[in-house]
């Protein structure tokens, strides 16, 4: 079967993926994911080059198995929109020499743990202390990220408007532990515990909603929200057999709404 | 106190190919700051991002110790 591995290309590895797998019909998962060139942006579209990533299906997506609901579609996407371009590989890859062999999920805590001190200390938050939870063995990554609690003096300084602070402090301390770990580390950063109390006020809400969505007959449209509190909501809702929620709108107007069924 | 340009070439040199190349001016007003990076050009596009979302991040980061000492700041890749 020749279409077992194929090659695609776009602007970045992130759409070269996406191209390659619009072409194979398949999940992000269905597939091992090779980047052979990561290509370059270049300046105003000079010197640019494209990504390339090979991809090939793995043995058990060969045979037709799908289960598409919109939660999980959105899933997807919430992961497709945190990975940017550092995504090098899904965490298992199973002989493959050239690719290097991921470090332990403690091997990746410790330098998550020691990149997220270094910039505390920068912010000037030196006596702020982290609490690590490593990823259940085995669990869906999804589900059980690396967590990387902040907790002591100025720990609420981090949080900003809506979270938006955390959420920057995340991503530079993704990019960072990635460079170092050479591959993707699902994790999360939490200060004060912040995400914890937003997502118990997200499911209340999600649930109030619901419930108003159902007794008007109308569609709620929600505000926009950050992609892993979209997941809250959906996934909130998956097992409401009164409701759906799709989510609506690009990037940073991306919302969920709730339509009764 | 914590230093705003340090904090900025910790997190360039951390995402760069080629750390050497990466320098950070800081011009101070009364307040207001001003901080200009300078990554080789094969490395610009690791510290902006996609969509500028790195770079912004590094703005939300600079923002942090900024605030406590009452001043403004402007990051730019230049």
């Amino acid at each position: 079967m020749s279409e077992q591995t194929i090659e695609a290309t776009g602007a970045d590895v992130e759409a070269a993926i996406a191209a390659g797998l619009d072409r194979l019909q398949v999940d992000r998962d269905a597939v091992e994911i090779e980047v052979l060139d990561h290509g370059k942006r270049g300046v105003l579209g000079l010197g640019a080059r494209d990504a390339r990533v090979r991809l090939t299906l793995k043995p058990q997506a060969m045979e037709p198995e799908e289960e598409e609901e919109p939660p999980a579609a959105e899933v997807e996407q919430a992961e497709v929109e945190v990975a940017e371009e550092e995504q090098e590989q899904p965490p298992e890859q199973p002989q493959q020499p050239p690719a290097p062999a991921p470090a332990p999920a403690e091997e990746e805590a410790e330098v998550a743990r020691g990149v997220l001190l270094e910039l505390l200390s920068l912010l000037g938050l030196s006596e702020a202390r982290v609490k690590v939870t490593l990823p259940e063995p085995g669990a869906n990554q999804k589900e059980s990220p690396l967590m990387l609690e902040i907790s002591g003096p100025g720990a609420d300084e981090l949080i900003g408007r809506r979270g938006d602070t955390l959420a920057a402090l995340q991503h530079i301390t993704r990019l960072i532990v990635g460079r170092e770990v050479d591959g993707w580390v699902h994790l999360v950063v939490d200060a004060d515990g912040f995400k914890a109390r937003r997502a118990q006020s997200l499911r209340k809400m999600a649930l109030r909603l619901a419930e108003q969505a159902v007794r008007t007959g109308r569609t709620v449209v929600m505000e926009p929200m950050p992609p892993n509190e979209r997941r809250v909501i959906h996934v909130t809702l998956r097992d409401n057999p009164d409701v759906t929620t799709e989510s609506i709108g690009e990037g940073e107007h991306r919302k969920v709404t709730i339509i009764p069924r | 106190m914590a230093s705003m340009k340090e904090l900025v070439e910790f997190i360039a040199k951390s995402l760069v190919d080629d750390p050497s190349q990466v320098y950070v001016s800081e011009i101070e007003g009364e307040n207001s700051v001003i901080l200009e990076l300078r990554v080789g050009p094969e490395d610009m596009g690791r510290v902006i991002g996609k969509g500028g979302r790195t770079i912004n991040a590094i703005r939300k980061l600079v923002r942090v110790i900024a605030a406590k000492q009452g001043k403004r700041v402007t990051l730019e890749v230049v």
